[in-house]
């Protein structure tokens, strides 16, 4: 029964936001593979990092820190942080649940969801799951289209350097998700939990760069969750445990949370 | 006395200082088409939400089909019906993909569905297109057979016949009825008097959030004032007829008066002593019971 509703309401989900999703998708298999034919080759990379070392320090901190350019790793790891890639990673965190839970109440379908014997953490598990799913196809897109650039155009690193960046990508913005699981389930209107979502996702990111480039508020860069997604660190020294660590349980805890405010509220 | 269909002590809801619902008790029995009547914002649309789960109240309980009701307590609304009063659906998805969604939510088989359909007259045509074409009256349509489809033990109706034409609000009495044959419990929220008089078998009335009254609609007919039009040859004193009930209007050669049904042979009586030229004596209606209690 459990596992027959929440197959029902993915499937609701699905129907929803499939063709933002493939077009999403579709949109960052051609940015990621396009990073890699427009990336330097080995021997190029002196000349950019030459470049880097003219640019202002705070263009450099928006890319990544000098390690953007010092391999062509580096660089193609740009296309992990360019903001083309955020944005349309930001797009499906706040899109999915805002829609499902704060959306359905506001569009008054919520009383023939509710009504039914579905349970309210089913509900909100479902939204999750279904926007955890999408935001996997979205990401593994651009892994491949990676790895494939990759394969085609050699430049001394592999897609396996990839994976590891891939799977924070899906780490951070599976945390904003969640997060945004957490404000639809305490919205009344879609449009509210939009701007909430998007109102905190940017300003963790203005907070990561302002703590990266302006000392006095470097204290407040753990604050934001983009401070452990690390792209060029990655590629070059792997995963950190302890960044894991962090977005998991920020995602943990705010759809828990989810789920204790969903459960209690009146719809 | 076996468990009742719905049975609420005291239930009571607040939104801050407005009180929505208050002090509501009430027992409605399997098998009964139980009508909640009251004007807009008495608190029908909140009780209905409250018996699903989908408000908690302020104070007070309700069980449902034996169950407490919660939000948690999905499982006893495996055989509840609902049909919201202002009914909402996902405008991109078609009728036939609505009512198979929420089948599958349901978690019953949809055994009636083709029956209302055939009955509602909605066509397979119909069906296939997509919800934001739909009128309001199909809309209402497709509400009803969403609520029927899976055949539940009970339904909460909340102003179930908006929207439809009057050929298409008979079929509804009739599916109701059909429905109640079966031994399906209905629970009836509507302001539309004749509707509720028509099929249900008690009615509350609501008004501010407090329950008014429950009666049985056949005894409280009974016991309604008859509504007697005279009209006179020649001018009289309406006065003279104020002994039998209440004179509720007169001009010269007409008087209205609301008579209890025992006095009627009296009034009768008198009046073929007078100069009558036309007498009209209405059946009770619920109306004018609900007009006198709300006035």
């Amino acid at each position: 029964m459990s596992a027959s509703v929440i197959l029902a309401l993915l499937g609701h989900l699905w129907r929803q936001h499939r063709r933002p999703l493939l077009v999403m998708t579709a949109a960052v298999t051609l940015f990621e593979f396009l990073t890699t034919r427009l990336a330097p080759a080995p021997e190029e990379v002196s000349w950019l990092s030459g470049l880097a070392a003219l640019a202002p320090p705070h263009l450099v901190a928006l890319a990544g820190g000098d390690v953007a350019f010092t391999s062509p790793g580096g660089v193609i790891a740009l296309g992990y942080t360019h903001p083309f890639f955020l944005l349309l990673l930001g797009v499906w965190a706040v899109r999915v649940p805002s829609s499902a839970l704060a959306g359905e109440i506001g569009r008054g379908t919520m009383d023939l969801l509710a009504g039914r014997p579905v349970t309210r953490s089913q509900l909100v598990i479902a939204t999750f799951v279904g926007f955890a799913l999408g935001l996997t196809l979205i990401v593994f897109a651009a892994w491949t289209a990676t790895a494939i650039g990759l394969s085609l155009r050699p430049l001394g690193v592999t897609g396996g350097r990839f994976v590891g960046v891939g799977a924070m990508a899906w780490l951070l913005f599976a945390s904003f998700g969640a997060v945004s699981v957490l404000i639809s389930a305490t919205a009344r209107e879609a449009g509210h939990a939009i701007a909430w979502t998007s109102g905190v996702i940017a300003t963790s990111f203005v907070v990561e760069y302002l703590a990266r480039v302006w000392k006095p508020v470097a204290g407040l860069r753990p604050f934001s969750p983009f401070a452990y997604y690390r792209p060029q660190q990655i590629v070059t020294s792997g995963v950190a445990a302890s960044d894991v660590t962090r977005l998991a349980a920020l995602m943990a805890v705010a759809i828990v949370a989810a789920i204790v405010i969903f459960r209690n509220r009146d719809l | 006395m076996s468990a009742a269909a719905i049975e609420t002590s005291g239930l009571t809801k607040r939104y801050g200082p407005i009180n929505a619902l208050q002090d509501v008790s009430l027992r409605v029995e399997p098998g009964e088409v139980f009508g909640f009547l009251g004007p807009n914002g008495a608190g029908k649309t909140t009780t209905v939400r409250l018996l699903l789960g989908l408000i908690a109240p302020t104070a007070g309980s309700a069980l449902v089909l034996g169950r407490r009701v919660s939000p948690a307590a999905a499982i006893s609304r495996r055989e509840i019906g609902h049909l919201p009063g202002d009914i909402a659906f996902w405008p991109s998805m078609t009728g036939e993909r609505t009512l198979d969604f929420l089948e599958h939510l349901s978690g019953r088989r949809a055994a009636w569905r083709q029956e209302l359909l055939d009955r509602l007259q909605l066509a397979r045509s119909d069906l296939a297109r997509r919800v934001r074409t739909y009128s309001d009256g199909m809309k209402q349509k497709l509400g009803i057979v969403q609520a029927f489809q899976c055949e539940p033990r009970l339904v909460l109706l909340d102003e179930p016949t908006k929207g439809l034409d009057p050929l298409m609000q008979l079929a509804f009495y009739e599916l109701l009825l059909d429905l109640n044959r079966r031994g399906t419990t209905i629970f009836f929220s509507s302001h539309v008097l004749p509707e509720v008089e028509r099929v249900c078998h008690r009615v509350a009335m609501l008004r501010g959030g407090r329950l008014v009254s429950i009666d049985d609609v056949d005894q409280f007919r009974r016991s309604m004032p008859r509504r007697v039009l005279v009209h006179f040859r020649e001018d009289l004193e309406a006065a003279d007829l104020a002994a039998f009930g209440r004179v509720v209007a007169s001009a010269a050669r007409r008087v209205e008066l609301l008579v209890a049904a025992e006095r009627v042979p009296a009034l009768v009586s008198r009046l073929a002593t007078l100069p009558l030229q036309d007498l009209l004596i209405e059946p009770p209606r619920l109306e004018d019971a609900f007009l006198e209690r709300y006035r």
